[in-house]
């Protein structure tokens, strides 16, 4: 295939050599298990959910089977080559830039006929293709059987059946794209009927080869996509395509939808999917659907507009308390001897440059192990089963109907939930949004969720002071102020919400390696990333403390920490440390007051006070990076400011509430 | 009739697309609402929400937003068959 060879060398990979890496593409749907099948692959390295749109960058990954070595590529589900958002984006640029040498077209069994018809679109590509048919076990259930080797008559590629939860057929399917890579043939393309088959000839024979050799793609694809008004496609191609190519385009396709009386922009769409239905009845049978009423039972309750939300509640009030009295329980008991060891090595009249760095090692690394870990396991363990259940869609699609009322819509639900774990994928997942306003006012409003770091810092400063009742009201405020942040948001970013429209998917019961595998996923970037940074910085501190530092920044901190909030001044460091990570804001503030038992220090007003501002006030580091990355760099300025405005008023509010 | 007034559990085809971009119309394809495809409208979410659309033929379920729901024009599927 010439357009292939001539895109491999633009991109610098020598042909000549014989055992060059094969890069290989993993394709399919939202929710198809791409990513399930990459992890189960290259170990765990993307996320993973029961949600439409859990990949919104492609993770790439070496692995090595039966002693050869490839690329494997996650890409973003797709639900066709015509992308609607970014995400989708993303994976249409990827095959149509000529960076894959084969692609795995992971293929949801469980409903074949509308999974298969991005394959069908795939095979457009002239790309070497290999089929994953993934979720047997599913589609055993929904009593779905199907005939591979006519599948693979049909198609012309191979077709390996596939369960990616449980890693089987994945070294066979992997092995195949590998050779597919190598031996270059690709499958049987679609036809179309006579007429459009007509107009395509027509397009092909008029389009460059060479720009479809700069593409790395058929001009048969590239015909199809302009027949398809493809706007994506189209931009790409401004200033490229010759006008005079683009005028008998359209030409074409009004006649041809004038033929087919459709819409313009639906006729191949249309016969891809008769085509699907054709292909899915031909190799497919169907005993029973005795499954499907399970599910459906379980929605009356979980999707019912009364009980679904009241359910939504609660499993959020759950999420909470059990994390409570898990984490405490267990801080308690670990706490303990970290204290212990603190006073038996350095007791309280030590003093000096090393004591102080010694003091600083301690804390940190009994903040992490006896505050931040007992709190973030079974919060973490417990959002996982969650997300892997199926269950966020469902809460999407009844909060959608209030979300609307505050100019926001259902699909903001996910990133803002993911938000609630850590904010960085949260504000990464706007890109499932369609609409760029959309992206800007999730992309703000997530800061403002509590994220699994602040979430600890409530239930361990709040919660264990004054009841979890109270950090359940901190959490509860929490909400209130981002819906009314959104409001406002709303008001002033100009546009307005597009409709949802997303695939609810069957409930999963996730295997139990998979959530666990997930949960170290996530505690494993908080001991790698985030504890040593604890550590560090509360030795730093140490020192600060030492050379006298945090008194001159904790006085120039001193109008808003004492005057505004009337907090002691001494905080005014740990406020500051707060914007590397916010966990630090914890750590820090045991030791800039000296004690971990901070109702002898504090009083309860002064906890809230303090523990709402950090809520609230300018998101970590690593958040404020990825907003810059998704909204740039003046809306990221606004969401700071946006923040801190929204903490001080907070903070003041409750001080004065509170009768401090 | 639309798939925003639709009765909810009643078989329904899909007849045509009112003012819809193309994007929106194929992504509505793209999950599985084609036009002259068999759908029934589940069941509706509180607060003038989404609609939740069954495709029988795959099984595929789809959330639809109000507003999306009342461009695509239905018809009662025994009318037809």
């Amino acid at each position: 295939m010439r357009w292939h060879e001539g895109q491999a060398n633009r991109a610098g990979k020598p042909l000549a050599e014989p055992v060059r890496e094969v890069v290989i593409a993993l394709v399919g749907q939202p929710n198809c298990g791409k990513s399930t099948l990459f992890n189960a692959l290259a170990g765990f390295k993307a996320n993973t959910g029961n949600f439409p749109g859990t990949s919104v960058t492609f993770t790439t990954s070496r692995v090595t089977v039966a002693g050869m070595h490839a690329r494997i590529v996650d890409l973003p589900g797709t639900y066709s080559l015509t992308p609607r958002d970014g995400a989708e984006e993303v994976t249409r640029r990827y095959l149509t830039e000529g960076h894959a040498d084969a692609i795995i077209a992971v293929v949801d069994a469980s409903v074949l006929s509308r999974s298969i018809e991005l394959t069908l679109e795939l095979l457009e590509t002239g790309l070497p293709i290999v089929v994953a048919l993934n979720m047997m076990d599913e589609a055993g259930r929904k009593g779905i059987e199907v005939d591979i080797p006519a599948l693979e008559a049909r198609l012309g590629v191979p077709v390996v059946p596939t369960v990616a939860t449980r890693g089987e057929g994945v070294v066979s399917v992997t092995l195949k794209g590998m050779a597919a890579a190598r031996t270059r043939r690709s499958g049987i393309s679609p036809v179309y009927d006579r007429d459009i088959e007509q107009a395509l000839t027509d397009l092909s024979q008029i389009i460059p080869l060479s720009l479809a050799a700069e593409l790395g793609v058929p001009p048969r694809f590239l015909s199809v996509r302009l027949l398809e008004a493809d706007p994506f496609m189209l931009r790409h191609l401004e200033g490229r395509m010759p006008p005079a190519i683009l005028e008998r385009a359209t030409a074409l396709r009004q006649h041809l939808a004038k033929l087919h009386d459709w819409p313009e922009e639906s006729v191949f769409g249309s016969h891809r999917h008769a085509a699907a239905v054709d292909l899915f009845e031909s190799v497919a049978t169907v005993r029973s659907r005795r499954r499907l009423s399970r599910r459906e039972r379980l929605d009356d309750v979980l999707m019912h507009p009364f009980w679904g939300l009241i359910f939504a509640g609660l499993a959020l009030a759950a999420l909470f308390m059990v994390s409570f009295v898990v984490g405490s329980l267990v801080a308690g008991v670990v706490q303990k001897p970290f204290d212990a060891l603190a006073n038996w090595l350095l007791p309280a009249a030590t003093s000096g440059i090393w004591a102080d760095i010694g003091r600083g090692l301690l804390d940190g690394v009994a903040g992490g192990a006896g505050i931040v870990l007992p709190y973030l396991l079974p919060l973490l363990l417990m959002m996982s089963v969650m997300e892997d259940v199926g269950y966020l869609p469902r809460a999407a699609f009844l909060i959608d109907g209030l979300l609307h009322r505050v100019g926001l819509h259902g699909k903001s639900v996910i990133p803002l939930i993911l938000g609630y774990g850590c904010n960085v994928p949260g504000i990464l997942g706007t890109r499932i949004l369609e609409s760029p306003r959309d992206r800007i006012i999730t992309a703000l409003l997530v800061p403002l969720t509590a994220c699994s770091a602040r979430t600890v810092l409530i239930l361990a400063l709040v919660g264990a002071t004054m009841g979890p009742l109270a950090a359940l009201g901190v959490y509860g405020l929490n909400i209130l102020v981002t819906a009314i942040a959104a409001r406002l948001l709303s008001a002033i970013v100009p546009g307005n919400a597009p409709g949802l429209l997303m695939d609810i998917p069957p409930y999963r019961i996730p295997p139990a390696m998979a959530v666990l595998r997930k949960v170290w996923f996530r505690v494993r970037e908080f001991l790698v990333s985030a504890w040593p940074v604890l550590i560090v910085a509360s030795v730093i501190m140490g020192v600060l403390e030492n050379l006298g530092v945090n008194t001159w920044v904790n006085s120039a901190l001193a109008p808003m920490t004492t005057g505004l909030l009337g907090l002691p001044q001494a905080v005014g460091v740990t406020l500051f440390f707060g914007i590397l990570r916010k966990e630090l804001s914890l750590v820090m503030l045991f030791q800039a007051l000296g004690t971990s038992d901070v109702t002898s220090v504090l009083t309860a007003a002064q906890l809230l006070t303090f523990t709402l501002f950090v809520t609230f006030y300018v998101p970590c580091i690593s958040t404020l990076a990825a907003q810059v990355r998704e909204i740039g760099w003046r809306w990221t300025i606004v969401g700071a400011l946006l923040n801190t405005g929204i903490a001080l008023i907070v903070a003041v509010a409750a001080r004065f509430a509170m009768g401090g | 009739m639309t798939l925003a007034d639709a009765t909810i559990g009643s078989r329904l085809k899909v007849v045509s697309r009112k003012r819809m971009t193309s994007v929106d119309g194929e992504s509505i394809a793209g999950l599985g609402i084609h036009i002259g495809e068999e759908v029934i409208v589940v069941r509706a979410a509180p607060f003038s929400g989404p609609v939740l659309v069954e495709v029988p033929s795959s099984g595929v379920r789809v959330a639809m937003g109000r507003g999306m729901a009342a461009e695509v024009v239905v018809e009662p599927a025994n009318a037809v068959a």
